[in-house]
């Protein structure tokens, strides 16, 4: 494992045009964060805290307005095109074409990113079979389950073998058997296969079950990190819901703060 | 589910990206795919100008009895106006793609992968132009079979065929820039339809120019609509005028060109935006 954080970020400042008159939205306000390589980290915090804009400044997508970045060594903004080789995102949305079935999403996936024909063939069949989607495979994605979808879009995310795995909420949405299955899984890519999973999750247990550590986020800001174990002792509380209360101030309610 | 112990680390190839070629071949092949299996898109794209031919054919044949059309078949003057009017209206559409793929995160994951940009915005193109050649063919025939004659040969139906691409490619990236940049579905097909009906009668798609209003005719001779018109009608009449199809050629050139280039920049200024 290398001694360089897979992800290294700084100050990160993200502002968005308010528009009509009204300021600007400041949806990251000097963001830190450091995640170890080979580790599964989880970014709680409730809708609009700057979850998903941190993935997206982290993976290239986006751009911060301030404050540095680093993942799997390369800066974000210098070297977008690097980190892009060595990331995979999973956004909130679904990375696959309907249209396309899994299989063909799969390959035109890992084409795109310099696999050739037989080769990419091969990185197809050997995810559809990681992922448990062999039956699915020739049956258009538009037509497949959300959970099925899912570990599609996870599948294409890791078409690359990337050293970054970023999944923003990959089982919002889901039922309890296909989020038990997909845990599983994330659990597995970090244990067996050294990815570094940043996850963003606002459920709790979640966070709980899969996390080496976890960055609360509030207002743009980290306002605690650390393993759920430590942060739980420090408070003296029984859960991560504690944690969140003493930290951001407020109860998690993940719906109604928005 | 985890049985077989794969390894996520090993990478399938060193190649650190496919070169820009096939990245908009693998773009254009998706999107030909995606379009395939819409059959209702593909039908509807290829009977729109048979029944334009069929209606604008019927209504207005009475015009060349107006003295001063200068024409003696209505539908042989017809077709080439028809031909780049289908441009215009389906080309309207061809930003739509791009705006599904906002909405259902596609293009997030394209954007954060090592994919070229041009690529994206190329690949999608080259179906656009692909679909607008079979139109072009589809309509050409059934227009023959109505009665039009193309006395220019097939060099003449070729040329003709070529500035309809160049019309539609100019046409094409306009869509694709402002889908970029509105984001929004029924902005496109608001401004697609602002622009389109009245870019038709502001040109000699339908008329010749010796019958429009003056104000018309000052407004068609800077309508790519005109130009294009204009270099398939001579290209398909008995003499070809070289001059016409070379300067209204390199028009609609520079114009596919500038567009295209607006084009790969609102994607670029979409990825800003983010």
């Amino acid at each position: 494992m290398s001694p360089t954080p897979a992800v290294e970020a700084t100050g990160l400042v993200k502002t968005y045009p308010g528009g009509r008159g009204r300021p600007p939205v400041r949806a990251l306000d000097g963001l830190d964060l450091t995640v170890p390589a080979g580790t599964v980290h989880g970014l709680l915090g409730p809708n609009g805290a700057g979850k998903t804009t941190t993935t997206k400044v982290l993976t290239t997508l986006s751009t911060a307005s301030s404050g540095t970045a680093r993942v799997a060594g390369h800066d974000v903004s210098r070297e977008a095109d690097a980190v892009r080789r060595a990331i995979g995102y999973v956004s909130q949305g679904t990375g696959a074409d309907p249209l396309l079935t899994p299989r063909e999403n799969l390959v035109m996936a890992a084409r795109l990113r310099g696999a050739g024909r037989s080769a990419a063939s091969e990185r197809a069949e050997e995810l559809l079979g990681r992922m448990g989607l062999h039956d699915e495979a020739g049956r258009r994605t538009g037509t497949l389950s959300g959970g099925t979808r899912r570990k599609l879009d996870v599948a294409l995310g890791l078409v690359d073998a990337p050293r970054v795995l970023f999944l923003d909420e990959p089982t919002t949405g889901l039922d309890p058997e296909a989020r038990a299955s997909m845990w599983q899984e994330i659990r597995a890519l970090a244990a067996d296969d050294e990815v570094t999973v940043l996850l963003t999750t606002h459920y709790l247990e979640e966070a709980d079950r899969l996390a080496d550590a976890v960055s609360i986020i509030d207002h743009g800001r980290v306002v605690a990190t650390g393993s759920p174990a430590a942060l739980k002792a420090e408070i003296g509380g029984a859960s991560l819901e504690d944690v969140y209360l003493h930290h951001a101030g407020r109860a998690w309610d993940a719906e109604a703060i928005r | 589910m985890s049985a077989a112990p794969v390894s996520v680390s090993a990478p399938p190839a060193a190649a650190a990206r496919a070169p820009w070629p096939v990245q908009a071949g693998l773009v254009a092949r998706r999107w030909i795919v995606d379009g395939f299996r819409l059959p209702w898109g593909l039908g509807v794209s290829v009977i729109q100008p048979v029944v334009w031919i069929v209606l604008f054919g019927n209504v207005f044949k009475a015009v060349t009895q107006v003295p001063g059309f200068g024409h003696t078949s209505y539908l042989t003057f017809l077709v080439p106006g028809i031909l780049m009017m289908t441009m215009l209206y389906s080309g309207a559409w061809a930003g739509t793609g791009f705006i599904d793929d906002i909405r259902s995160g596609v293009m997030d994951r394209l954007l954060s992968s090592p994919v070229s940009r041009s690529a994206l915005v190329a690949g999608q193109l080259v179906q656009q132009l692909l679909l607008s050649l079979i139109q072009g063919v589809v309509l050409l025939l059934i227009g023959w079979a109505a009665g039009a004659r193309y006395a220019g040969g097939p060099t003449g139906m070729a040329i003709a065929l070529v500035a309809s691409l160049l019309l539609a490619a100019a046409f094409c990236s306009v869509s694709a820039a402002v889908a970029l940049t509105a984001r929004d579905q029924t902005a496109l097909i608001g401004i697609s339809t602002l622009v389109v009906l009245p870019a038709t009668f502001l040109s000699t798609a339908l008329m010749p120019v010796a019958l429009l209003p003056h104000w018309v005719q000052a407004t068609a001779r800077y309508n790519p609509l005109t130009w294009a018109t204009e270099l398939a009608r001579t290209a398909m009449s008995p003499s070809i005028d070289g001059r016409v199809v070379l300067t209204r050629g390199l028009l609609l050139l520079a114009l596919a060109a500038v567009t295209y280039a607006w084009s790969v920049a609102a994607m670029r200024n979409y990825q800003r935006s983010l």
